[in-house]
């Protein structure tokens, strides 16, 4: 799902998207490439991201993946899925009370 | 979704992915440098398992491995198919024959959803129906879908007037017997519902076989007459080759319409009508929501509807519904119990080949057992190893099970030439076919799990340090080679039993060849007419027979001619009701149906038929004198113990029927079968009892072979339009009922005992040359300081024994378990000859000695310098 909202701002290739998901949470997830490599290809398989080979900024030649409309469709059932999850979460966990006998 | 993992099957697919990864991940290299990208291989290997045949891919590398493992042993997989195909095949061909015997389903649409409706009453628990039953069974039944009645019978057909007539099976069907039954006519068209009354324009159907001998298999068949029992039929189609008809042993050539036979038997009143004639089989498909039981709960209902109305033919009646198998085990238990026995016997040689390919499995996994251990150490998992394992021995079972069926397929062949007992003679139905193929490879598949999963295992639980460290053939654990001990024991204890089963067939049968036939066979010449054919009134058949027996005896060379309904011994044995007098019957029953034969005054003389009290028959014994009969002492034993029978009474054919006084007693004989338990048997006077079918026996002064020719002339100075049958001698009949089929079946029980002896003495054999080459150090010691020669053969040897005598130990037990059950199954087969029971352990005993004899000999003559030096 990571992957998939990753290219929802647009194609990148595979080292990019890892960049991007560790830049985005403030180095809080870094994924290695090796691990997300495998996931990539899963999601290509699905047929949820296709894959094309493309030029890069540097002028270096890359596949560069991005998000089909079967994926665009499933990002969103997912990603509901997860807002309610987080809520219903959230609404257990709520604010710490003050923890007594200090 | 399923072409995307489809399409990986495709290895150029592969390559292709392959190397679209390779370059994706190169140019990432490019770019990022591998340091920050991670485990690249492990990431390439992990989306090669997403490409989803892994296993696939594992199971093809399983079976090349194994192909090339096996390949380096030629004689392991030798000596393994060898034993699997020797016993597979016997197993195929034994099930070809059960088959044909027993199982093989009827040849019909769906014919597991195809029952028999017969009937059931105290006196016989599977009879026929009459027709008028079955016609009421028609209109009332809610049960059915189909329901199809048919009769067995034998026609003289011929294309012309002009041609001889040949005798043929034909069915009697029902109208609807066809599409009720899902049988489309390879040709033409099938019964038309008016073409069933006794009045309609006589149509006949031909049998694919009858139509390619006869017609060639050209279209003008259909169309054209055909005339049976000189009636003239039009040929209105050709049944399917599938086809073969509804009984076991018997094809029928002709199928006719029911409605016709009153006038194919030259009858006056319709037999049809007659509710008291119970010849019909009845075939029945049940209609969607119908169960077998609740069909059953209705023909009760029915049944008893019946009886109340038809008291005087349907009292103690009812029907009973029941799958074909059943039907047929009810119809021949003795086929039922021939099966069995000779599945047993052929699974005891399975077991032993089985076991045979273990040990050997055992011995060679001691020699790889460096390999597996070096395996298990890099890594590999047990269960992968035993995977692997199990893949070479399904290879080597599938191998065995093909050449089994090459096999079998000999097998099969020799099995073909068995006879069954008919007239005119019909073959038994053993075939290659897809039935045998399966169950071939479904016992190679069994097999395979049999002798291939506990040596896999034991491998694979391997100890690989001490494997390894030992350096050869790993250590030598004491429990494993007892286990290939028990192995061998119990193939000999298997081999004995199988052996000892050939062993009392033998005796069985030279009982049986030595067991006086009770009636003379040399000498003897007959020969079968049916006049009825021809529609000869019971005066005029009557007259026609009289003067055949006439002409017999006033021939040259002819010592003495006779007549009898049914010969000894010839297939189509006849019965008659009887009621004795005096007898109390079991509640229920009121007769009893016995073996009979309505014979004339020169019978007993002709057939050498022995008279122990009383009287033979004599001319005076003739229609309007005093009703007569003579009965055998079996007859007299069971329904009058200890009385004297002569002047006695029986009625005949029920209650009411004519009253015959007992003149006399016969000695008992063989009927059916020579090694059939002693049988009843009532003779009556040919005047006082006429039949339509009579068989004619004249005693030669010379050869009877040479008597043929003047008979079949006699038999046309009468009536040229009498076809005559069964021209034989009567000690041909005699031996092809008694010698041939029966020495076939010894033959077979023989063969499995000699390839049961074989196997187990290729295990012995085996074994002991392994444990010889196991112990090359220690003989060579034993030589060194001074054993001698025969020291070291019987080191060797004595191993041999041990084992065959602990064999032969469980095999005699085994064997005094089983020899009731093989005596249950074969009167006067199942003999145990206490000749058997010596000879066959001396011979294990020695062919096992033999068998350890040559490793031992081999064992002796080492050289005790090279033997140690090998360390």
């Amino acid at each position: 799902m990571l992957v998939l909202r990753t290219l929802l701002a647009g194609s990148l290739h595979g080292y990019g998207i890892a960049k991007t998901i560790r830049s985005t949470s403030d180095e809080a997830l870094d994924i290695e490439f090796g691990s997300l490599y495998p996931a990539l290809k899963r999601l290509e398989a699905k047929g949820w991201i296709a894959s094309a080979w493309e030029t890069s900024e540097h002028n270096r030649r890359a596949k560069y993946y991005k998000l089909t409309a079967a994926g665009r469709k499933h990002l969103v059932r997912e990603h509901s899925k997860w807002a309610d999850f987080v809520s219903a979460v959230g609404r257990i966990m709520g604010p710490l009370p003050e923890v007594k006998g200090r | 979704m399923i072409w995307n993992r489809l399409k990986y099957l495709w290895p150029a697919w592969r390559r292709r992915e392959e190397r679209e990864m390779r370059e994706e991940l190169g140019s990432l290299t490019a770019i990022a440098g591998s340091k920050e990208l991670g485990n690249l291989t492990l990431a390439m290997e992990e989306v090669r398992a997403t490409w989803g045949w892994t296993r696939l891919d594992s199971t093809l590398a399983d079976v090349r491995y194994s192909l090339r493992a096996l390949r380096s042993q030629p004689a392991f997989v030798a000596v393994a198919v060898l034993s699997l195909a020797l016993a597979i095949g016997a197993n195929s061909a034994i099930f070809s024959l059960a088959d044909a015997l027993l199982l093989r389903p009827l040849p019909v649409r769906n014919p597991a959803a195809v029952f028999d409706v017969s009937n059931t009453t105290p006196d016989n628990p599977l009879e026929g129906m009459s027709f008028p039953d079955y016609r009421d069974l028609r209109q009332k039944s809610r049960s059915f879908s189909g329901l199809a009645a048919y009769r067995l019978t034998t026609l003289a057909a011929a294309a012309n007037p002009a041609a001889p007539a040949q005798i043929r099976f034909a069915s009697l069907v029902s109208d609807n017997f066809f599409p009720a039954l899902g049988v489309t006519p390879a040709s033409g068209r099938v019964f038309l519902p008016d073409e069933a009354g006794a009045s309609a324009e006589p149509v006949a159907i031909l049998s694919y076989d009858f139509w390619q001998q006869n017609y060639a298999g050209g279209s003008s068949a259909t169309g054209s007459t055909l005339r049976l029992n000189g009636i003239v039929f039009t040929i209105i189609g050709v049944a399917p080759a599938s086809f073969t008809g509804l009984d076991r042993f018997v094809r029928p050539s002709i199928f006719v319409p029911l409605g016709m036979t009153r006038r194919l038997a030259g009858m006056s009143a319709d037999p049809l009508e007659d509710r008291g004639i119970h010849n019909l089989v009845v075939k029945s498909r049940l209609s969607p929501g119908a169960s077998p039981e609740s069909a059953q709960a209705e023909l009760a209902v029915i049944g008893a509807a019946l009886e109340r109305e038809y008291a005087k033919t349907n009292r103690n009646r009812h029907m009973a519904v029941r799958t074909e198998l059943q039907r047929r085990i009810q119809q021949t238990p003795q086929l039922l119990a021939l099966v069995k026995m000779l599945m047993g016997l052929v699974a005891l040689i399975l077991i032993i080949a089985c076991s045979n390919v273990a040990n050997l499995l055992l011995a060679r996994a001691r020699a790889r057992s460096r390999e597996i251990a070096i395996r298990l150490s890099i890594g590999a998992g047990r269960g992968r190893v035993v995977r692997q394992l199990m893949t070479e021995s399904l290879i080597v079972s599938m191998a065995g099970g093909v050449a089994g069926l090459f096999v079998a397929y000999g097998g099969i062949r020799v099995l073909q030439t068995l006879s069954v007992p008919s007239d005119p003679p019909s073959v038994l139905g053993v075939q290659l076919d897809w039935r045998v193929v399966e169950f071939s490879l479904l016992a190679a598949l069994v097999s395979c799990i049999f002798f291939g999963l506990a040596p896999a295992w034991q491998t694979a639980r391997t100890d690989f340090v001490s494997a390894l460290k030992a350096g050869g053939d790993g250590a030598s654990g004491k429990g494993r080679m007892s286990g290939r001990d028990v192995l061998v024991a119990s193939q000999i204890a298997l081999a004995m039993v199988v052996l000892i089963a050939a062993g009392m067939f033998l005796a069985g049968f030279r009982n049986m060849l030595v067991m006086p036939p009770e009636f003379r066979t040399d000498h003897l010449i007959s020969l079968d007419t049916a006049p009825a054919v021809l529609h000869y009134s019971p005066e005029q058949t009557k007259a026609f027979y009289r003067q055949l027996v006439d002409r017999a005896r006033t021939m040259a060379g002819v010592a003495g001619a006779a007549m009898t309904e049914s010969l000894p011994l010839s297939p189509s044995q006849t019965t008659v009701s009887v009621v004795p007098e005096g007898y109390q019957f079991p509640k229920g029953r009121e007769k009893t149906v016995v073996f009979g034969a309505a014979v004339d005054a020169g019978y007993f003389s002709t057939l050498n038929v022995e008279i122990k009290r009383g009287r033979a028959f004599t001319d005076d014994d003739r229609a309007g004198s005093r009703r007569v009969a003579i009965v055998n002492q079996q007859f007299a034993k069971t329904y009058w113990p200890d009385q004297d029978p002569t002047g006695k009474r029986i009625r005949l054919d029920s209650a009411d029927g004519p009253s015959a006084e007992v003149v006399g007693v016969a000695k008992t004989g063989h009927y059916l079968a020579v090694n059939e338990a002693p049988a009843p048997f009532v003779y009556l006077p040919y005047e006082q009892n006429p039949r339509s079918r009579m068989t004619l026996v004249v005693q030669s002064a010379g050869e009877a072979g040479a008597l043929a020719a003047p008979l079949r002339d006699a038999v046309r100075s009468i009536d040229g339009n009498v076809p005559v049958f069964n021209l034989r001698s009567v000690a041909t009949l005699y031996e092809s009922r008694v010698t041939d089929t029966w020495l076939q079946f010894f033959q077979m029980v023989g063969t499995m005992g000699f390839i049961g002896l074989a196997l187990a003495t290729t295990g012995l054999y085996g074994l002991v040359a392994y444990t010889v080459s196991r112990r090359v150090k220690e003989i060579g010691i034993r030589v060194a300081i001074g054993a001698s020669h025969r020291d070291v053969v019987w080191l060797v040897e004595r191993r041999g024994l041990i084992l065959a005598g602990a064999g032969i130990a469980i095999g005699g037990a085994l064997t005094a378990a089983a020899a009731p059950l093989l005596a249950a199954g074969f009167p006067g087969l199942g003999v145990s000859s206490p000749a058997v029971y010596t000879l066959v352990p001396l011979a294990l005993l020695m062919v096992s000695a033999v068998a350890s004899y040559v490793p031992a000999r081999r064992a002796a003559g080492l050289d005790p310098l090279r033997a140690l030096r090998n360390e």
